[in-house]
């Protein structure tokens, strides 16, 4: 270990021939501890400055496709050639690494920094999930210990430039976003996840007020799982009716070659952007309920990597577009554009 | 060694070109063709890996009639140029316009593999 700068002495024994009182080992150990966190805490500001958007992905219930939004947005940055870096915070259930085809890969260390692994497009990507020898094994921490992993992860990682970072947390309001806010600095705001039957809807109003609690602005509610598209075929221009849930009746006609497509609201339609204009934040959009990103998921190929022109790339790029505004909000005032 | 970029403090759409004018005095160009052909998404910089690719791409942007883009700011570090056809998706960062306009490879001679850097 590096020798630490830090010596100790005792007033009492100052002008009496006696040199410096050496620090007893604790001591020792106590004031490493304490030079490495102030290592870690610069290390931490200078990340802060070389990252230009940082961005934290929440919800308050699990399940809503979190991770999936994250991935997804981080992927459709890096689609149009920006920098992006993905931190799974999510401790205890790291997904993030499946998802973006690195299952099973190894952080590399050097010279004391993590090396972030390049997913799909390049996006770099930090996960508890790197570290677990077996996939199988959960991490049972209490809090002061995920919040040094946390800390860690953030100031021993060498991200390099970057125009994006993506954080995605656990679901909840609970420690981890909270050690983030405190540690990153000048977070540009939290992007909501929420489904849209009520007890998604319920906790997502929980994160938003969470942010205002931290002292994060709120990007905007992003509502996902919002409506499965049916498409088939039947004779030209014939009505056709479906049993949609709820036993609701769902109309429609097909075109001149049979064509038809329907929407079931299987979760139903339009709470993300309620709860949104009940706060007063932005709605970024709604994203279809596609099965296609569960077996993306599980393949470890994203939706956006194997079909960057399907209705989902396209919703997600209509989403980044909409955070960009929120961040674009304050352009270069002095750039002159004639 | 290489020249720190000055602040980009006014961008003037003329018929074919960006003028560019910067914090240090400095007025350099950009021609719409060079702009396009340097779009950074992640559809056109794959095609300029190779040569054989890398002039189609040429060729089609200037196979589409000259016009000025709507330029909008993304942010405090990059312009997003949107055109009335081709790919309008790119997010040039201030260091790309920067290279194109001091005609250098915005890559770096890099080829497009896990992302346009």
């Amino acid at each position: 270990m590096a020798e630490s700068p830090i010596t100790t002495h005792d007033p009492k024994n100052e002008g009496q021939g006696q040199g410096p009182v050496q620090a007893s080992p604790q001591q020792n150990k106590e004031m490493e501890k304490n030079f490495a966190q102030m290592k870690r805490k610069m290390s931490m500001e200078e990340i802060g400055l070389k990252i230009k958007h940082k961005i934290m992905v929440l919800s308050g219930k699990g399940g809503v496709g979190k991770s999936t939004v994250s991935t997804g947005l981080a992927l459709s940055l890096a689609q149009q050639g920006l920098k992006v870096g993905i931190l799974d915070i999510d401790i205890t259930g790291p997904n993030v690494p499946k998802m973006m085809g690195l299952d099973g890969h190894k952080l590399h260390v050097e010279g004391g920094r993590i090396h972030p692994a390049k997913g799909h497009l390049g996006v770099k990507v930090i996960s508890m999930a790197f570290l677990l020898d077996d996939p199988d094994t959960p991490v049972v921490w209490r809090g002061p210990i995920k919040l040094g992993a946390i800390q860690q992860f953030i100031g021993d990682v060498e991200w390099g430039n970057l125009d994006y970072l993506i954080i995605d947390f656990p679901p909840g309001t609970s420690d981890e976003p909270l050690t983030v806010s405190q540690s990153l600095p000048n977070i540009d705001g939290m992007v909501i996840v929420t489904t849209p039957q009520a007890v998604a809807l319920l906790d997502s109003r929980k994160s938003i007020t969470f942010a205002a609690s931290l002292k994060v602005p709120v990007l905007g509610v992003v509502e996902n799982m919002s409506g499965y598209t049916i498409n088939g075929v039947t004779a030209a221009n014939t009505s056709v009716e479906i049993a949609g849930p709820g036993g609701k009746t769902i109309k429609s006609t097909s075109d001149e070659n049979g064509n038809f497509s329907v929407t079931l609201d299987i979760f139903k339609k339009g709470g993300g952007k309620s709860t949104a204009e009940d706060f007063g934040v932005p709605f970024l959009g709604a994203l279809p309920f596609d099965p296609g990103f569960v077996r993306g998921g599980d393949d470890g190929v994203h939706k956006i990597v194997s079909d960057p022109e399907g209705a989902s790339s396209i919703a997600f790029s209509a989403i980044v577009k909409a955070v960009q505004a929120q961040i674009s909000d304050k352009p270069s005032s002095s750039l002159e554009i004639i | 060694m290489e020249q720190q970029m000055p602040k980009l403090v006014r961008i003037e759409r003329r018929e074919s070109d960006l003028h560019l004018t910067y914090d240090d005095e400095q007025e350099l160009t950009v021609s719409y063709h060079d702009l396009r052909h340097a779009c950074p998404c992640a559809h056109c910089s794959p095609l300029r890996n190779e040569d054989e690719t890398s002039l189609k791409l040429r060729s089609q942007v200037e196979s589409f009639k000259l016009h000025k883009p709507s330029v909008n700011p993304v942010g405090h570090y990059a312009l997003n140029f949107i055109w009335e056809n081709g790919c309008s998706n790119g997010i040039f960062r201030f260091e790309r316009i920067w290279d194109l306009a001091n005609r250098r490879d915005p890559d770096g001679g890099k080829p497009y593999v896990h992302g346009a850097w």
